[in-house]
């Protein structure tokens, strides 16, 4: 039984390389992998649609300017059958960002990490477990 | 809707799939683990007014089965309890797009994809966290090694026009997918496959018509039940031409007449998909796809996929006037381009 459940668990990288990979939206093709970013920001506003949610922040620059960014994110819909709405990211709030800029420059990446200045992934709660009512997140509703 | 109740849905579907496991009918559609009771009666499903079998509702395609099964599991059809309780927990840490593994965000991680391919946070994601009730390895039934057949050389020829045709940047959306043109769902073909996200369908039924809406994209299949023929071959549509019959209580769907912007998994405008809905318990609604294609494959293959009542509603998928991706992707295809040409104009001026 040991040797079974070892195949299972080697076939499970095989079994993901197997599977093609997505491609209703190839990220490669409008961000740029070498260009990442980090942001640290304030929320003005939050585009809650489809075919993707629209974060925008306010970042403070180097020099003291404020440039303001925006971040792609997905679905709305995974996050309503979460308990999850457009006001639970209401404007003020700060997160931090890791990403990759449009591959077009300018003000725009691809939210591959949003987090809440305390590591807290956003929409998730602490532990990221996927209960966003557990108790453990003030900042969850 | 939180995750717990999400969870104890699941739960529910899952006894209740068992139940379904042991009747006897089943048995011939899907290897059984030993779990038959001879002689379980079969359950059939209630009447609509007009007195059709009630497939109404939405239901829900998640699943982390995959559609063709891994090299590694060649000859084995069905998971143990333990198997699939191992393979789910080992699926769910790998396939986990919080993962930043990869030292470079070009570098491409034990998941297969890169940082950036990765897109965004997990929870975003909702692919599902469990194997199909039955337990198989595979979603495909048939051909018996779970496997998508092979490619002939049409369809190879076509599957490498496309791949080449994708490298190039963009001129305008007609280069890009039909879900990335927000034409199409990328999970709703038909036939519908389990996938990222919304994967869902609503089915709605009258004497005359049965529909099938799809989340993605807000899309509505008007499937006729009077027995008319396909239209003529000449005419072509983006998701084909449908038919449905009823054959006992299986809803049966003929679909032709393909268009060739439209390719599930390299298949050519001819192909001829036959689905198969049936309600084989209050919560389950088994989902039975063949793809016969014979310019595009060389012998036709079948999926299953036992879909589970979701209780909650479809949410719209307004799909174009939020598609700022296409605008990003057709400005940096410009980008690229102009960089390329400059690199070339500086190139020139040097020698």
């Amino acid at each position: 039984m040991r040797t079974k459940l070892a195949v299972v668990l080697a076939t499970a990288g095989l079994l993901l390389a197997a599977v093609p990979v997505l491609a209703h939206h190839a990220f490669a093709a409008e961000f740029d992998a070498s260009k990442p970013v980090k942001l640290r920001g304030t929320v003005t506003r939050v585009e809650w649609i489809n075919p993707h949610t629209w974060i925008h922040i306010n970042v403070k620059n180097p020099d003291g300017t404020v440039t303001e960014w925006m971040l792609e994110g997905g679905t709305p819909n995974t996050l309503l059958r979460r308990g999850i709405n457009k006001n639970s990211l209401p404007a003020g709030t700060e997160i931090l960002v890791e990403g990759y800029q449009a591959k077009a420059g300018g003000p725009r990446a691809n939210g591959r990490d949003l987090t809440f200045p305390d590591g807290r992934k956003l929409f998730m709660g602490s532990s990221g477990t996927g209960a966003p009512q557990d108790g453990r997140d003030p900042s969850d509703r | 809707m939180n995750h717990r109740f999400l969870g104890s849905i699941s739960a529910l579907a899952v006894a209740i799939a068992a139940v379904w496991l042991m009747s006897a009918a089943v048995a011939a559609q899907a290897p059984s683990p030993g779990k038959q009771t001879p002689g379980a009666k079969k359950w059939t499903p209630p009447r609509t007014p007009d007195g059709q079998p009630d497939l109404q509702g939405v239901w829900d395609f998640r699943t982390v089965t995959p559609m063709e099964r891994p090299a590694d599991l060649a000859g084995k059809e069905v998971f143990s309890d333990e198997e699939a309780a191992e393979f789910e927990r080992r699926t769910n840490e790998l396939q986990n797009r919080d993962r930043r593994d990869g030292a470079g965000s070009e570098e491409i991680g034990p998941d297969g994809r890169s940082d950036l391919a990765r897109a965004y946070n997990d929870f975003w994601w909702d692919r599902g966290t469990s194997v199909i009730a039955t337990k198989r390895t595979s979603l495909i039934v048939e051909p018996s090694d779970g496997k998508i057949p092979g490619l002939t050389p049409e369809g190879q020829a076509r599957d490498t026009e496309r791949v080449e045709r994708r490298a190039f940047p963009a001129v305008g959306p007609e280069d890009r997918s039909v879900g990335e043109r927000c034409l199409l769902g990328f999970n709703a073909g038909p036939p519908m496959v389990p996938s990222a996200y919304n994967n869902n369908v609503q089915i709605v039924q009258n004497r005359d018509y049965v529909v099938l809406l799809n989340e993605m994209v807000h899309d509505a299949r008007i499937v006729p039940l009077d027995g008319r023929p396909h239209v003529a071959s000449n005419i072509r549509q983006w998701k084909g031409d449908s038919r449905g019959r009823w054959e006992g209580d299986t809803l049966v769907v003929d679909t032709r007449n393909y268009l060739g912007e439209t390719s599930f998994r390299s298949s050519g405008p001819n192909l001829h998909l036959v689905e198969r809905f049936t309600r084989v318990a209050p919560d389950i609604l088994l989902y039975r796809a063949t793809l016969d294609d014979p310019a595009t494959w060389a012998r036709r293959w079948t999926f299953e996929v036992p879909m589970t009542r979701n209780t909650e509603p479809l949410y719209e998928y307004a799909c174009h006037e939020g598609n700022y991706g296409m605008t990003g992707i057709l400005e940096g295809a410009r980008a690229v381009e102009k960089a390329a040409e400059d690199a070339a104009r500086k190139q020139k001026s040097e020698n």
